[in-house]
């Protein structure tokens, strides 16, 4: 029999398992003698609750699942079948916890309670009470030994990598902050499974339409309609007392990583900072559940490493030994520790034994304090298990398909990890009644029950491709930011084969059907440029778009879409969405089957959706939606006013030391202060600032304009030793120092620099044409610098002085093509060059008190066009001004 | 009457005070006994309170903060839909009433009220705009001096309408390749009236930004000019380098004689936060500086070989232009990335630490203290935690006339801790002296500890109080590096003076060039209260001879 099968190999060890085999043989006489259904060592004790299986309460309890599929639930669950084997891959048992760093996490006075009353001291527990039959008097000196073994295995902790991204303050899970802890826990979704504290205040979100609903109803009318599913309360997975389990370090590490504790991943991670997980910690250790902090043990300094007279040798020994012998081991898998005999397998086991776990009076094996459903439905489970030949396959095929009551392989899956907790599918689950306040929208924005609950999965795996749905549960799929639930993530051997499962439950054939079947059209060259104006019609007011969004929208990104959902999904819900998704506020664009937009492609429903597919899956490199480009320039799009605009920034044509000017007018110039010249002019609209003000790449600014005109880098005035000399190329080397600019009162900037023993003050303003007059004045420097840095008695030596008689040449202009204009004034000549630029010069001597206008133009003495390299220069010969205060004015005008 | 305090609403924790061993018990009790406020006053008067927090202490005041709608690190990030995106990147004090501020999106801005508490009616002016990443400002010459990304310039208000007019470039000429990192801080002025700037290095340049970059054929390093280097502008205007081997320094400040220091962040070739002695043709760690060790003006010549891959003291024994940190700011213990350097020169009102340094840190969200002490003609000093839970990353501190602090917040490009995005704080020392270690200097044997409150004599005496280690790091290419040769030193004697507010620590086992970490969680204040931060490190890189 099964009993003697447990315990035979045993026989012959220590002491304590000869008593314990003769307390089973005493116990199993009381079942087989009396057979009452009252008397068991520990029923009627108060404090023995059912072991908690969430799936189990929130739908086998109320007739949801079939007594078959909540037998098989509980079968892995409990872990039944980690004594009793199954064959059956999806009758994996649940691992428990893993103890190889238990001393350092558990405080020893709660894992003895905990070993000698696992229901009592956490009701609702799956871990069974294995030492319920042995005699009172013993079960505490048994518990000694297992909790001085399990405390004696340590390991540190896992350090936390701290990086300029991730702040890790020394010894963080002392510092945790209890309310923001307590925030936390309500906001990211661990209510979801736990019970939220009644006393927290949930910021009021608008009633779901399906709760509203319910407030109306009376019982029988919300049994008429389907809806008693929906009307339910939840039972909590229990988190009773952790105080006295964990530290504040141990419980924070937990939250952590919760995987590393509990492999089986029933409790997933949330991807906590190590201060969350800290304050989280925090809260859930001294505050939740009232009772004031200072009653409880603090937990700042606790020392976890368990007394030296606990960690004895001798008794570690014994515990060890208990631990294989009692088959801890079995759901606490150590790696030093070899692998308890097994039970009866699954397949073996008697369905009618009056014996065993389901006897009505267990004894001699883990005591599990089972009710009655619970029960029934695990021996419904093994009869259709074992099935009639006990053949695996045929079990398999020989299940009842079509059954709403009975899930498939992945409908399994998903209650065993509770996911249904969060997500509905196929009419189950769902966030339960009266815990959806909790769940709230970032900045407590109104968009429905879709902005701020977990998505439904009903047809999801004929909805999401199956390498997003990978990237889902590994955590890397935040889409939803708006929501301040997380999508925790599962451990990668539990949810690795759930894409898969999730297909082959909502699609009937292997592939999904391809985009080039569901849109016929889609090699259309215009497809993606009407796919663009069709997102103006009605998808920028909710979706944003590569991060950007109209003012105050939020909602799913729709960069990568096409790689994220299944194009007949796509294809069937831009069609008709209701049709798809129950309850979605996404509208119908084409009521009927027509489009509203008869303008693009015709007004063709299947063109235009082949065709917003088109540009969604090119979204990354194409132009944003036009309504979101302007939303975006809003924001960044510099639009000059009454004064003109100026930017220091990056550009690719101006340098690095850039100074662009943008006018009313919408002429605009970039200044490059390195060269010192005009790098560049356009017109239309100016710049974008995003870039320059708030990205941290620094990206270059480039202009949004038309009509540009590069201007080569040079400065503007030289002199040179001979008329062939080559036109210096570097503005330091040739004796120039940029000195900034000053604004006028009209905010007109003229740029200032020094030239050799010359102070130059450049002003550039448009014209009446939409050209730019450039206005330079040479001034011979005189003793005061025009920076007030400090007072100077002598001024500086000039770094480059000019030999006297040296000619000094300003060249107007450099091109690849460059000719004179005929019939222009003498004294205003003027080039052209290839690019249709016309540079026409004026040339003056300056009124000393008044440098910025012309006393009249002066005959250019020697202007000449030469060749340098690729390029045709065009040189002025100056009259430089011979005095201080005496300056030369040379007018430049730019027309193109 | 632990009842009566009960329904006060007393905590458990703070009763104890009021147990018989304490001196000050009795009469607490009898002025309990007359109100309330009375036996509140003599809690405080007897400065005991086992609640201490730093809040207790130094109050942080927020002036302004917000929360941007994405993460500080989106690819999108925008400021907060409303309102300035104070986003500081340098401050300086105008009066008493007004606060200057550059914002990291280019401009300046005059903040008037900033003292008031709470802050409700502070206005916002601007002053400057269209500068490019403005990392630094000074009030200087009746005008403001600010570091852009490619000159130091001076903005001021000729036509006295409170706006700038002249954007006048007092220097500029290092290189600017285009590279983000390469931002640019300062100026601060040093005694001398020199304005210093430091210059990020540039992180894996490539295409265009080549272009704009000098080669250094021997060691084989490409960088912008002077990238890595500390400078300094004369009052004549010229761009002088002056120190290399800097990888982000973000902060400059000058202590009581004027000197002048820098803050490094952790990264390649600088294996923790650090604080720096600049001054001329001294090395302190990022190779790739020496880029331009042989252009004209440099201090720093024939480099032939960087040791890569040494425990730092032997590579500063083969390395004769390597100088070591004054302070190393070892990782998480003093915060994850150090930026402004501030000196509190009030003269007391901002509690017990002044003529220290106090350096803020980025990602933390904190300050951090440091104290200096000249050995053998060099800084050296300790470190210790301060104060944190700024609402987001600190970036620039300047001291108000009040002798408040004034924290510049901005967490944008990197991550912090605190509940904001950007914002000015405002930190007010309440009057009360926390227990703390003021100052550590080097001995011969040992070190000697001065303490801001007398210290009780039997929890010093007891060698349990006290644990210490040493250990260094690597100087490599890599980034940053774990504590290595760590070694734990044997406390031989802790020796109370009279006045009870030094200890003398004899040990065995000083290294120089290693850090030596003190935890002194044993130790208690006559009052009997622990130290508010019980660790200190020192970089101990010479021993003080006797």
């Amino acid at each position: 029999m099964n009993l003697s099968k447990l315990v035979r190999c045993d026989l012959q060890t220590t002491a304590i398992v000869m008593m314990l085999f003769l307390r089973l043989g005493a116990a199993q006489v009381v079942v087989a003698d009396s057979g009452s259904t009252e008397v068991s060592s520990r029923a009627g004790e108060p404090g023995v609750v059912p072991p908690f299986v969430a799936g189990f309460d929130r739908f086998a309890r109320h007739g949801e699942l079939s007594a078959e599929a909540s037998g098989e639930l509980l079968l892995t669950e409990l872990s039944c079948t980690a004594c009793h084997h199954s064959g059956l891959p999806e009758m994996q048992p649940k691992p428990g916890p893993s103890l190889k760093a238990a001393g350092g996490r558990l405080q020893t006075a709660w894992l003895k309670k905990f070993l000698e009353s696992p229901s009592g001291t956490k009701p609702g527990t799956t871990m069974p009470d294995l030492l319920n039959s042995l005699p009172e008097a013993e079960r505490s000196s048994v518990a000694d030994a297992l909790v001085a073994f399990v405390m004696s295995l340590n390991e540190p902790f896992p350090e936390v990598k701290a990086s300029g991204l991730t702040p890790v303050p020394m010894e963080f899970w002392n510092r945790g902050d209890s309310s923001a802890g307590k925030v936390l826990y309500h906001q990211i979704g661990c209510v979801a499974c736990h019970e939220p504290d009644p006393d927290h205040e949930a910021v009021r979100v608008p009633a779901s339409p399906v709760d509203q609903l319910l407030d109306q109803l009376n019982p029988e009318e919300i049994a008429e309609l389907g809806l008693a599913s929906e009307a339910r309360q939840i039972n909590s997975v229990p988190l009773p007392n952790l105080w006295e389990k964990y530290n504040r370090q141990s419980l924070t590490f937990f939250l952590l990583n919760p995987e590393h504790v509990r492999p089986a991943g029933r409790m997933p991670n949330f991807g906590l900072a190590p201060v969350d997980a800290a304050n989280i910690a925090t809260w859930l250790l001294t505050s939740r559940n009232s009772g004031s902090e200072a009653e409880r043990p603090s937990h700042d300094s606790a020392d976890p490493s368990p007394s030296p007279a606990l960690l004895q040798a001798s008794l570690v020994n014994r515990g060890r030994q208990l631990f294989s012998e009692l088959r801890c081991v079995s759901c606490h898998t150590l790696p030093d520790m070899p692998p308890a005999k097994s039970a009866v397998p699954l397949d073996r086991l008697r369905q009618t034994a009056s014996t065993g776990c389901l006897a009505e009076t267990p004894a001699g094996v883990p005591f599990y304090g089972l009710d009655e459903l619970q029960k029934s439905s695990l021996r419904s489970a093994i009869v259709q298990i074992q099935g009639p030949g006990s053949d695996q396959a045929a079990v398999l095929e020989n299940r009842p398909a079509g059954l709403e009551t009975v899930p498939d392989a992945a409908e399994s899956r998903l209650l065993k990890m509770n996911c249904l907790a969060c997500h509905e599918r196929n009419k189950r689950g769902g966030i339960a009644r009266f815990r959806k306040s909790w769940f709230e929208t970032v900045g407590h924005v109104d968009i429905g029950d879709e902005g701020r609950l977990p998505p439904g999965l009903t047809g999801v795996g004929a909805r999401l491709t199956i390498p997003w749905l990978r990237d889902v549960f590994r955590g890397r799929g935040t889409l939803r930011s708006y929501m301040t639930v997380r999508m925790p993530q599962f451990p990668e051997n539990i949810v690795k084969d759930l894409p898969e499962l999730l297909r082959q439950s909502d699609s009937t054939s292997t592939d999904p059907v391809a985009e080039s079947k569901v849109f016929a059209s889609q090699s259309m060259p215009s497809l993606v440029a009407a796919g663009r104006a069709l997102m103006d019609t009605g998808c920028v007011q909710c979706h944003s778009f590569r991060g950007e969004t109209l003012p105050g929208t939020v909602g799913i990104d729709l960069e990568g879409v096409a790689s994220r959902i299944h194009p007949q999904w796509f294809h069937d819900f831009l069609k008709d969405p209701g049709a798809v998704k129950a309850r979605t506020r996404m509208p119908t664009f084409f009521p009927a089957g027509r489009s509203q937009n008869k303008e693009i492609l015709g007004g063709d429903m299947e063109l235009q959706i082949a065709a917003m597919w088109a540009y969604l899956k090119e979204l990354k490199t194409q132009p944003l939606p036009e309504k979101i480009v302007h939303a975006r320039s809003q924001n960044y799009e510099l639009t000059p006013g009454d004064r003109p605009i100026i930017l220091r920034t990056f550009m690719r044509q101006a340098g690095t030391h850039a100074v662009a000017v943008g006018f009313s007018q919408k002429v605009h110039f970039a200044f490059d202060a390195e060269q010192i010249c005009v790098a560049q002019a356009w017109r239309g609209r100016f710049l974008d600032a995003e870039g320059t003000w708030f990205v941290r790449s620094a990206p270059p600014a480039d202009p949004l304009g038309e009509q540009l005109i590069d201007l080569p880098a040079g400065v503007p005035i030289a002199d040179l030793p001979n008329e062939s000399h080559v036109w210096p190329q570097n503005s330091r080397e040739a004796g120039y120092r940029f000195q900034g600019y000053r604004l006028d009162k009209a905010g007109v900037p003229s740029f200032l620099y020094r030239f050799a023993e010359y102070e130059v003050n450049d002003r550039i303003v448009p014209t009446e044409d939409h050209g730019l007059q450039r206005t330079i004045t040479v001034t011979r420097r005189i003793s005061h610098a025009p920076t007030d840095q400090g007072k100077r008695e002598n001024p500086k030596p000039v770094e480059h002085a000019i030999e006297s008689n040296r000619p000094v040449w300003f060249r107007a202009h450099i091109a690849k093509v460059l000719k004179m204009v005929e019939g222009t004034p003498a004294e205003v000549p003027a080039v052209i060059s290839g690019d249709n630029l016309r540079i026409a010069v004026a040339f003056s001597m300056a009124d000393s008190e008044n440098p910025t206008s012309a006393s009249g133009r002066h005959t250019i003495k020697d202007g000449r066009i030469r060749k340098s390299g690729d390029l045709f220069e065009w040189l002025i010969l100056l009259a430089m001004p011979e005095t201080a205060d005496d300056s030369v004015v040379i007018e430049v005008n730019y027309k193109w | 009457m632990v009842e009566d305090l009960r329904k006060i609403g007393w905590s458990g924790s703070r009763i104890r005070l009021l147990s018989p061993n304490h001196y000050c018990s009795h009469f607490a009790l009898r002025l309990w006994l007359k109100g309330i406020a009375v036996a509140v006053l003599m809690v405080l008067a007897c400065g005991s309170t086992n609640a201490q927090t730093e809040d207790d202490y130094y109050r942080i005041i927020s002036v302004s903060v917000s929360q941007a709608t994405a993460d500080s690190r989106a690819k999108n990030w925008k400021p907060a839909p409303e309102g300035l995106a104070l986003e500081i990147s340098g401050m300086d004090v105008l009066d008493d009433h007004r606060l200057a501020v550059a914002i990291r999106k280019g401009e300046v801005w005059i903040l008037d009220g900033v003292y008031q508490d709470p802050p409700s009616g502070v206005t916002f002016h601007r002053f400057a705009s269209a500068l490019h990443e403005p990392l630094g400002l000074l009030n200087h010459n009746d005008s403001l001096y600010t570091v852009q990304r490619s000159e130091l310039t001076q903005l001021k208000d000729t036509d006295g309408d409170q706006v700038a007019d002249q954007y006048l470039t007092v220097a500029k000429g290092w290189g600017v390749t285009g590279h983000y990192h390469e931002y640019a801080y300062g100026p601060k002025q040093d005694r001398d009236g020199n304005l210093w700037l430091t210059l990020n290095i540039g992180l894996g340049l490539k295409g265009e930004e080549l272009n704009r970059t000098i080669h250094e054929p021997v060691l084989n390093y490409r960088q912008g000019l002077w990238r890595g280097w500390g400078m300094k502008v004369t009052p004549d205007g010229d761009l002088i380098p002056v120190c290399a081997g800097m990888r982000s320094p973000s902060g400059i400040g000058f202590n009581k004689a004027g000197d002048m220091f820098y803050t490094d962040q952790q990264g390649n070739w600088v294996a923790t936060n650090t604080l720096h002695h600049m001054r001329e043709g001294v090395f302190f760690h990022h190779a790739e500086a020496l880029a331009s060790m042989n252009q004209p003006g440099s201090p720093i010549r024939g480099i032939r070989r960087v040791p890569d891959g040494l425990p730092f003291p032997d590579a500063i024994r083969e390395f004769a232009q390597m100088k070591p940190p004054a302070v190393w700011l070892p990782y998480r213990k003093i915060g994850q990335s150090a930026t402004d350097i501030l000196l509190d020169s009030s003269g007391g009102k901002f509690g017990p630490f002044e003529g220290q340094f106090f350096i803020g840190e980025f990602t933390q969200a904190g300050m951090n203290r440091v104290f200096l002490e000249s050995v053998d003609g060099e800084y050296q000093g300790a470190c210790f935690p301060f104060r944190s839970g700024f609402a987001s990353a600190v970036l620039r501190m300047v001291q108000g006339t009040d002798g408040s602090v004034f924290a510049g917040l901005s967490n944008r490009g990197w991550s912090s801790l605190g509940t904001a995005s950007y914002g000015l704080q405002r930190l007010v020392w309440t009057g009360k002296t926390p227990f703390e270690i003021q100052e550590m200097r080097s001995r011969p044997d040992g070190f000697e500890l001065l303490f801001t409150k007398p210290v009780d004599p039997s929890t010093a005496a007891d060698l349990r109080s006290w644990s210490m280690n040493s250990y260094t790091y690597l100087y490599h290419a890599d980034y940053g590096s774990d504590e290595i040769q760590k070694q734990d030193l044997k406390i031989r004697s802790a020796k109370l003076s009279d006045d009870g507010l030094r200890v003398h620590l004899q040990m065995d086992g000083l290294r120089e060039l290693y850090v030596h970490e003190l935890r002194a969680t044993g130790v208690r204040s006559h009052d009997g209260e622990p130290l508010l931060h019980p660790d200190a490190y020192y970089t101990l890189n010479r021993i003080r001879r006797p």
